[in-house]
């Protein structure tokens, strides 16, 4: 009985966040657009990532490919909306919805990037094989509320122009 | 069967290599359809990009070295789709895909793509530069299309009739135009594009308030002319209402029912999709008309009729005005637009005598070697400085006796492409204070200087007193909210309005900004991202500020691009922005492109925000009723407390809410007039491309005027 209770346990924690880890979080959308390739990028999705030290586990969910997905990717971008290099593979459903999952070991240097924002997940497919769902992880916040207001500019990520 | 295992795969590949090789033979397509295509693209594309497809103004260069640089390494299916869908300009896929199929394949041909035996479908994935090289054939050079290919017309159709006065009539009077009414208005009235010289956009009305707006209704509609772009602000005087159309067609309305007086199709037809004429203006007798033909035309108050006419500048050359005019001492001030041709002429603002339409002064917004700020274009010769466009009219501080504008950025778009290194190119992306009178320099302050992105910094200068500071305030494509002290051009605050990355420092001292280290750093061919992208942050929907609680209500629009610097050839008569774009979301916006919000002029804090889907594609009005209005691109046409962003009301409009809304009273009763419309460069384009589940109809063009019950 002991055993089965701290084996509940400890796969309630696995479900969930782990204790004390950091959250991140994006849309998916399709991107790079242009009247020309909107035809083949298409879909939507949404990331989660964990950072609990310096491994960083995601997953992700996406749907309404106008074709199957291929790969997919976490990048290492200079800043939050600079694309940079890749720097890990995940793991993708090969169809036009599914999930992405990946759990990678960061250095000390990445992992300060992913705090910065600058980290990002691209979903590739076989129309759009440089890129078909992108989407910049950032911490937690509100989805803003169609046409509700909130108190002050809403969620703002800093780039790096310093507040006053 | 190890010898059958071992032949599928050499004859697939030499099936492969023989395909590719007939692709290379000639273009994707057949004789028959680009020599169709010729007279289809002369019907539906050349007024915009030319008749030898040169490109002018917004519109892109679809043959020689500038075509190739942007389109050499994509493929015919990427063109065909991108032509499919945005084209023409605002009405893309309303040509049959057949159309579609024909045009491009004109345009391969027209760029060196010799004719095969297969029929172009618009699925094949031809590298472009691999059939085109970008030389068009002395024949097609010879016989311009539109020559060849009937009559041209613009890309949406404008109804045709004569032009001039085509329905007379006569005000039974006039009360004519003083500087003392400019200076301070009468509540009823809205006089120039935001109301007032201080560019508030705010009326004094209160009638319709935060407890009543809710039961507003329509009072009155008039349908617009189509056929073209339009983002009008109502003026209204005595209960008048002069009201500018496509074609530089003016009416002047009874603003109480929409009763015609009198009509002016003054002309011509849109010779593009977009440039709308942003406002007019009135001044003693007279409505003064800056058209998008960029001439200046003064029409008799009463009647419609011409009175003089001046030319601005030669639009044979592509120049237009679209920013509209303001009245100042007796003189009209206008701007000038589509300067981003390489010419030994430069854009400049002017003003005329409102009595005879003589030039009075000219002030020339490009600094040239030798000249004051002439050092920072990295050496470059005259004719290559180009930009600096005023597409949005300036306001006006009768006490210091100083108009304040704003100017675009330089052409073309990047650093790199105009060779201008780091420069500031000044006076490109700058606030301007210059003396009425005789169009004199006061001061300058850069906001951008060397801007690399086609992020203006034209917008409205809104000019607000905070006890004894005089301060201007103005915010551009980039997002951040400057206020500067118009007395001195110092900067004073800045304010970030959204996520932005194209500066990494904002000077606190100076307010110099520092761009990021890869973008000073860019080369041609170079993918660059840029939050905001060319639809900003902020773009013409103007802003609005209300004295009463000191907030300026701001609409934004959040989405990113990555844009690549195109070559552009150092020739006279070449030009254009030689920037290619590819869109995306910006970051931790969740897909919401629209984002209203209101700050605080002295703390230059933001009280509220709210965002949606849809941009906002109409200025802001703001009233003493405690009430503001607000217009967006899925026709949502909404009324919301000034104080905190809660919408109170709201309606859909046949297509777009578009353009400036303004509140006038007639008789005591207060009403609201919005346009819906069409046309409104990248406020309009960009969410096209990023929205496609948000459908608006390509016509619809109306005005539309609510007020409360009578009773």
């Amino acid at each position: 009985m002991r055993l089965g209770g701290v084996c509940a346990l400890a796969l309630l924690f696995a479900a969930g966040p782990a204790l004390g880890a950091e959250q991140f979080e994006s849309r998916l959308s399709p991107s790079p657009l242009t009247d020309g390739t909107r035809v083949n990028i298409a879909g939507e999705g949404r990331a989660r990532a964990e950072l609990d030290g310096n491994k960083l586990t995601l997953n992700a969910d996406f749907h309404g490919l106008a074709s199957n997905a291929t790969t997919a990717e976490l990048y290492d971008g200079p800043g939050i909306g600079i694309p940079g290099p890749k720097a890990f593979d995940l793991t993708v459903t090969p169809a036009t919805s599914g999930q992405v999952t990946g759990s990678v070991t960061l250095t000390s240097r990445q992992a300060a990037a992913v705090r910065h924002g600058h980290f990002y997940v691209q979903i590739n497919s076989q129309k759009a094989p440089d890129g078909n769902l992108t989407g910049w992880l950032l911490p937690p916040h509100p989805e803003a509320s169609q046409d509700v207001p909130v108190a002050g500019p809403g969620f703002l990520p800093q780039f790096d122009v310093p507040a006053k | 069967m190890t010898m059958k295992k071992l032949l599928v795969p050499s004859v697939l590949a030499a099936t492969l290599a023989s395909v590719s090789a007939i692709a290379l033979d000639g273009g994707p397509f057949t004789a028959d359809q680009s020599r169709q295509g010729r007279a289809l693209y002369a019907a539906n594309c050349a007024q915009c990009h030319g008749a030898q497809l040169q490109g002018a103004g917004e519109a892109p260069a679809l043959s020689g070295a500038t075509f190739i640089a942007a389109w050499g390494n994509r493929s015919s299916d990427e063109l065909y789709n991108l032509v499919k869908a945005s084209m023409p300009y605002g009405n893309g896929n309303s040509l049959d895909a057949d159309t579609y199929r024909r045009i491009v394949t004109y345009v391969l041909a027209a760029n060196g793509a010799k004719p095969g035996s297969a029929t172009f479908t618009g699925a094949e994935k031809v590298k472009i530069n691999s059939v085109a090289d970008g030389k068009m054939p002395a024949e097609l050079a010879q016989t311009p299309a539109a020559a060849g290919g009937g009559a041209a017309r613009p890309a949406t159709s404008y109804p045709p009739g004569r032009f001039g006065v085509t329905v007379a009539g006569s005000l039974k009077s006039y009360d004519p135009v003083t500087d003392q009414m400019l200076a301070h208005p009468k509540d009823a009235d809205w006089l120039m594009y935001r109301r007032t010289y201080q560019g508030w956009s705010h009326s004094p009305l209160s009638q319709i308030n935060s407890a009543n707006v809710k039961t507003i209704q329509l009072a009155w509609s008039w349908a617009m002319n189509e056929g073209g772009a339009s983002e009008v602000t109502p003026i209204v005087h005595d209960g008048i209402m002069f009201l500018s159309n496509v074609a530089n067609t003016v009416q002047a309305l009874d603003a109480r029912t929409g009763e015609l007086i009198w009509e002016n199709r003054i002309g011509p037809a849109p010779t593009r999709a977009y440039g709308a004429t942003r406002s007019i203006a009135l001044y003693g007798d007279k409505v003064f008309v800056p058209t998008t033909d960029a001439k200046l035309y003064a029409l008799d108050a009463k009647t419609g009729k011409i009175v003089w006419q001046s030319v601005i500048e030669d639009a044979r050359e592509g120049y237009s005005n679209t920013g509209g005019a303001i009245a100042i001492h007796g003189k009209i001030l206008v701007g000038l637009t589509y300067c981003n041709r390489y010419e030994v002429k430069h854009c400049f603002i002017s003003a005329y005598d409102a009595d005879t339409g003589k030039v009075a002064w000219r002030f020339k917004t490009i600094a040239l070697k030798g000249e004051p700020g002439g050092d920072s274009w990295n050496n470059l010769p005259d004719e290559f400085r180009q930009g600096a466009e005023t597409w949005i009219a300036g306001t006006y501080d009768p006490e210091l006796n100083t108009t304040y504008w704003g100017t675009a950025q330089a052409k073309p778009w990047t650093r790199a492409s105009r060779d201008s290194a780091g420069g500031a190119t000044l006076y490109a992306n700058s606030t301007l204070a210059l003396d009425p009178d005789n169009g004199t320099l006061k001061w300058y302050w850069s906001h951008a200087p060397g801007e690399n992105f086609d992020l203006d910094e034209v917008f409205e200068r809104v000019l607000v007193d905070h006890g004894p500071s005089k301060d201007l305030l103005t915010i551009g494509k980039v997002g951040i909210l400057w206020k500067l002290n118009r007395v001195t051009g110092k900067y004073e605050d800045s304010a970030q309005t959204l996520f932005q990355n194209v500066f990494d420092k904002i000077d606190p001292k100076t307010g110099v900004p520092t761009y990021r280290k890869d973008i000073q750093d860019a080369k041609l061919g170079d993918w660059i991202s840029s939050c905001p992208g060319p639809a900003g942050g902020h773009d013409w929907p103007a802003t609005s500020y209300d004295p009463k609680t000191d907030l300026m209500i701001i609409p934004l629009h959040q989405s990113c691009v990555l844009m690549r610097a195109d070559p552009m050839e150092k020739k006279i008569g070449v030009g254009g922005d030689a920037g290619s774009q590819r869109l995306f979301e910006m970051p931790g916006t969740d897909g919401n492109l629209g984002k209203l919000a209101a700050y605080n002029t002295t703390t230059m804090k933001a009280l509220w925000s709210f965002q949606q889907k849809a941009p906002f594609l109409t200025g802001v009005l703001t009233t003493d009723g405690g009430v503001g209005f607000v217009g967006d691109f899925d026709r949502r046409f909404r009324a919301f407390e000034t104080a905190t962003g809660k919408t109170l009301w709201q309606t859909r409009l046949p297509t777009s809410a578009q353009g400036h809304v303004v509140s006038y009273a007639v008789d005591g009763k207060q009403y609201i007039a919005v346009e819906s419309g069409l046309g409104g460069g990248s406020p309009v384009g960009k969410p096209t491309t990023l929205m496609p589940q948000v459908h608006h109809p390509n016509n619809g063009a109306a005005i539309f005027v609510f007020a409360l019950p009578d009773n």
